[in-house]
């Protein structure tokens, strides 16, 4: 090995070691505050002062946020399977048929997502206020469903247009009809790209917050994330419970994302499209 | 953009208009109307969801609609007054407008070059580090903007945080000494680092998956020919790379003017220091703490708009590239 290959390879070492440290520092300092007994007196120490469990503990069971967390996981999961069955025919019917106006639709799905949240919250608002949705988690999840609709139709679209026609085709030769074919061909098919959609509209969901803070004025019905804003008072904020509830909402959405990264990346370099 | 008018290109080729001139009329009918069955619900909930209610709030715009008449149900028409009143407001021009345009360029530029590094740096690894480090900048993209922010905000506390503690430590600055949220310098700083923080994976791994498929023997041909690495890069990378770098630079720009979230979350980006509001909390905050639905609607569709303009850049970008 030269000198000039040597200096790359160590180079690229201190690199990788910047990137990783960089990219995971903000997590870092998210859980290792949470475990610290006394996080505001940690000063620029990079280790946590000592390990508790305390900010957890006061966090779930005194505050009372593990009802955030069930309002969220219903919300979000409601979310997913209304999400996951009206993307899934929209994505066959633009993937498979050559109709009219075929390309309308398909802008129309993308322009659909430029439209800013702040405009969408006002009619909507008053919209659920005339109807009484306001603290009603149906109402929410079809509001939500419409956000996550678009990426996933978009997203689904190049995973069932990666199926090959002609499995389809054998199958109606056995004499499948299409609902047949769609069950046992399409859809064991596509599932990876299913679940990769369904982990990317539970974080839509999840991670929303705008839309939780206006609908949810009842705080039995708070969201994580309008949830987590009880900890801050007027002047100061107890960031021991502030971190360890922000650990509780992060942790899911870090797991599922890294888990299904491969499937959706592949999906966004295709569509190039985030919610 | 005559690619959206013209017809679809049929995928059996040739072969198709014989084949169907067998297939009976009543089963050509079925097969028609078979796709929009299928779209009916997403356009239903697309419909009533996301194009009513931007019918509604350009209504909304043109009244004086208040919670009074919430209450009682009576719209109040007053043309384009609001609109008037918004373009001739010199906090328009001076704070808001500056914030939202000058963060989200800051934003767009600084995420793309870091960015682009990153990809670059990636392309050079071997698979097994390369794959380390993309999950590791994978978990920068997942953590939620929410939390994001709340992180950032403590890192930076002016009394306990990491990066005042650090100062004092080097004996810079005195805890407390300085708050940055009431800056709007040093507010639109700690935004701009959580901003970029998010969005520099999205744009490393889209670029990445571009780089990977540039072929190695345009490199080897320009090191043959005496190129550096700097010029490898201007006169090989980006020019292959060209439609990428477009697509990730309209979305970067698109969600960095929409960011709402991680302002309003920051100590008293929610409205109360009024010289950090962007475009969306101005229109959030005279909705909802003031009650001026009307005001707070004309503001969402001035960012609509803006958002339009880049939208059909970025369609036209998009179609000229691949078939849809």
């Amino acid at each position: 090995m030269n000198p000039r290959t040597r200096a790359g390879t160590a180079g690229r070492a201190i690199g990788v070691v910047v990137l990783i440290s960089l990219s995971l520092f903000p997590c870092y300092w998210m859980i290792s505050t949470a475990v610290d007994p006394s996080p505001l007196s940690r000063g620029a120490s990079l280790l946590p002062s000592g390990f508790t469990l305390d900010h957890f503990r006061h966090v779930l069971v005194d505050a009372g946020f593990l009802r955030y967390v069930r309002i969220s996981v219903i919300v979000s999961v409601g979310t997913v399977v209304l999400s996951a069955i009206v993307a899934l025919l929209a994505a066959v019917a633009v993937a498979r048929f050559r109709f009219r106006l075929r390309t309308q639709v398909l802008v129309m799905v993308l322009m659909v997502q430029m439209v800013p949240l702040e405009a969408l919250v006002i009619p909507l608002f008053l919209q659920a206020r005339n109807l009484s949705m306001l603290n009603s988690l149906l109402g929410l999840v079809i509001v939500y469903l419409s956000f996550s609709l678009p990426f996933a139709i978009w997203n689904l679209r190049g995973f069932v247009a990666a199926v090959p026609k002609e499995l389809e085709e054998a199958a109606y030769m056995d004499g499948a009809t299409w609902l047949r074919m769609f069950r046992s061909v399409l859809l064991p098919l596509v599932a990876p790209g299913l679940v990769a959609t369904s982990v990317f509209s539970f974080i839509t969901a999840w991670n929303e917050f705008i839309f939780a803070l206006t609908f949810m004025q009842d705080s039995s019905k708070y969201t994580v994330g309008v949830g987590l804003r009880t900890f801050f008072t007027q002047n100061s904020a107890d960031w021991g419970s502030v971190m360890a509830a922000s650990t509780v909402i992060t942790l899911p959405v870090v797991i599922f994302f890294v888990l299904v990264q491969r499937n959706l990346a592949s999906g966004l370099t295709a569509g190039a499209v985030k919610g | 953009m005559t690619q959206l008018d013209s017809p679809p290109r049929s995928p059996t080729g040739g072969a198709a208009p014989l084949e169907r001139r067998t297939v009976p009329l009543g089963r050509r009918l079925r097969r028609a109307s078979m796709p929009w069955l299928l779209l009916a619900p997403a356009l239903l909930v697309l419909a009533v969801l996301l194009l009513w209610p931007m019918l509604r709030v350009l209504n909304l715009s043109l009244q004086d609609f208040e919670l009074r008449n919430l209450l009682r149900g009576e719209s109040n028409y007053i043309g384009l007054d609001n609109y008037v009143q918004v373009l001739t407001d010199p906090f328009l021009w001076k704070t808001v407008l500056p914030n939202t345009v000058g963060f989200a360029l800051v934003c767009v530029v600084l995420t793309m070059i870091v960015g682009t590094v990153v990809a670059v740096f990636l392309n050079s690894l071997g698979t097994a580090w390369r794959s380390i480090s993309t999950t590791a900048i994978m978990v920068a993209w997942a953590v939620p903007a929410l939390t994001g922010t709340y992180i950032f905000v403590w890192l930076f506390d002016p009394q306990s945080g990491l990066v005042i503690s650090t100062l004092d430590g080097l004996g810079v600055m005195e805890p407390g000494s300085f708050n940055w949220f009431t800056n709007r310098w040093t507010f639109y700083a700690i935004a701009t680092i959580n901003v970029v923080y998010h969005g520099f994976p999205f744009i490393a791994v889209t670029m990445l998956a571009g780089l990977m498929t540039v072929p190695k023997e345009l490199y080897e041909a320009a090191a043959m020919d005496g190129a550096t690495a700097w010029s490898r890069f201007w006169n090989v990378t980006v020019p292959a790379l060209r439609p990428i770098i477009a697509v990730c630079v309209i979305l970067s720009t698109i969600w960095d003017f929409k960011v709402f979230v991680q302002i309003y979350l920051m100590p008293g980006g929610d409205g109360s220091t009024r010289e950090v509001m962007n475009l969306g909390v101005w229109s959030y905050t005279q909705s909802f703490a003031q009650g001026e639905y009307g005001m707070g609607s004309t503001i969402a569709v001035l960012l609509t708009a803006l958002l339009l303009v880049i939208s059909v850049i970025y369609l036209r970008v998009l179609m000229k590239e691949d078939e849809l």
